[in-house]
């Protein structure tokens, strides 16, 4: 008789309330870290349209402003954008490697993204400097104030992405991340790709117009 | 080839790039300003559209995910548009670029080099290094 006794009767053993006991996740059918992740960007896309909006409109009512191409090194932010494209790219790459099992292409296109980035920040870090020197400070007027901000702010999000990354990438040298666990990876990647797309609509209303 | 979820990673990056120097070169041409801004912004939408949705995978998501970003796009609208009226066109508060307010009396002043010259610590002391008198108001700090 003890064997017909079951470890767990939901007829039995259920809460004097009667609720159904269930044995699955009955949250959303995507993946929670993918779930939270794009609510945060959602976020970061209002962060971003409050500075940006805030341009548009401060622009909108100035009866002057200055070209940023006679005064902005376009030439040089414009290769720096092409290096940050090239950085997504490269996180494509290794969070395709991951889905594959390439462990080591993993360690190697997050390596190079991570370099990418890097570069990006010290190339506008040196912009910062060369700008500074020359006496544009941020309370010099509206067109540098807003500069500045957005800017730096963008740069304070790719540092954030720089930071990031390298933890994925020490995860990623131990041997972390498999084709059947790899979620991290897309996370950050996630991140990185929203950082680079800002900075594609940063670079054309800042810089070119 | 580098193929993921079915579309050619190379290939959007190659069109990343040829849109990125195409966009750099439309913004030295010499065109009107309603035409080159126009150009700009859709060479900006093209590369935005080809990383949101390949990059960032989001032609491959569920309805769930891309709901998220649904309630962005008015609320992007609701925050550039609606205190135009108060701010960009309000003729009350349209100045010159420099102009700022003077934190001591105020009033709005337009400051050119000259006047923020006047206004820096580093004038007054040169002033006085000169021995020459500090008129009032100089090296206020702005």
């Amino acid at each position: 008789m003890s064997s017909q006794i079951q470890a767990y009767d939901p007829e039995v053993d259920a809460p004097a309330h009667h609720h159904p006991v269930y044995d699955y996740d009955s949250g959303p059918p995507v993946d929670r870290g993918k779930f939270a992740i794009w609510l945060f960007l959602a976020t970061e896309v209002m962060f971003f349209t409050g500075l940006i909006g805030t341009y548009i409109v401060i622009r909108t009512g100035s009866p002057e402003w200055p070209n940023p191409k006679h005064i902005l090194a376009v030439d040089i932010t414009a290769a720096n954008t092409f290096l940050l494209i090239t950085s997504s790219w490269m996180m494509v790459r290794a969070l395709d490697a991951i889905q594959k099992g390439d462990k080591g292409g993993l360690t190697k296109w997050l390596g190079f993204t991570i370099i990418g980035g890097s570069v990006f920040v010290g190339v506008q870090v040196y912009e910062y400097i060369q700008l500074l020197d020359h006496g544009y400070l941020p309370n010099r007027d509206l067109f540098w104030s807003t500069f500045y901000a957005m800017t730096g702010f963008h740069g304070i999000h790719v540092c954030v992405g720089v930071i990031w990354l390298f933890c994925v990438w020490i995860g990623a040298v131990k041997g972390t991340y498999t084709p059947q666990n790899y979620v991290r990876v897309e996370l950050a990647g996630l991140y990185w790709h929203f950082v680079d797309l800002v900075w594609v609509l940063l670079f054309t209303i800042v810089y070119l117009m | 080839m580098s193929e993921t979820h079915g579309f050619n990673t190379n290939k959007i990056f190659g069109a990343l790039l040829f849109l990125t120097i195409a966009e750099v070169g439309w913004a030295y041409l010499p065109f009107a300003t309603w035409a080159l801004w126009g150009g700009l912004l859709t060479f900006a939408y093209m590369k935005g559209h080809l990383i949101f949705t390949y990059f960032m995978h989001m032609k491959f998501e569920g309805w769930i995910v891309k709901g998220l970003m649904v309630p962005t796009i008015p609320l992007m609208l609701i925050v550039v548009f609606a205190n135009m009226p108060d701010t960009a066109k309000n003729d009350l508060m349209v100045y010159p670029l420099t102009v700022q307010m003077d934190a001591e009396t105020g009033e709005i002043v337009v400051l050119d080099e000259t006047e923020r010259a006047k206004r820096s610590p580093g004038y007054k002391k040169k002033l006085e290094a000169h021995g020459e008198e500090v008129p009032e108001g100089v090296g206020g700090g702005h």
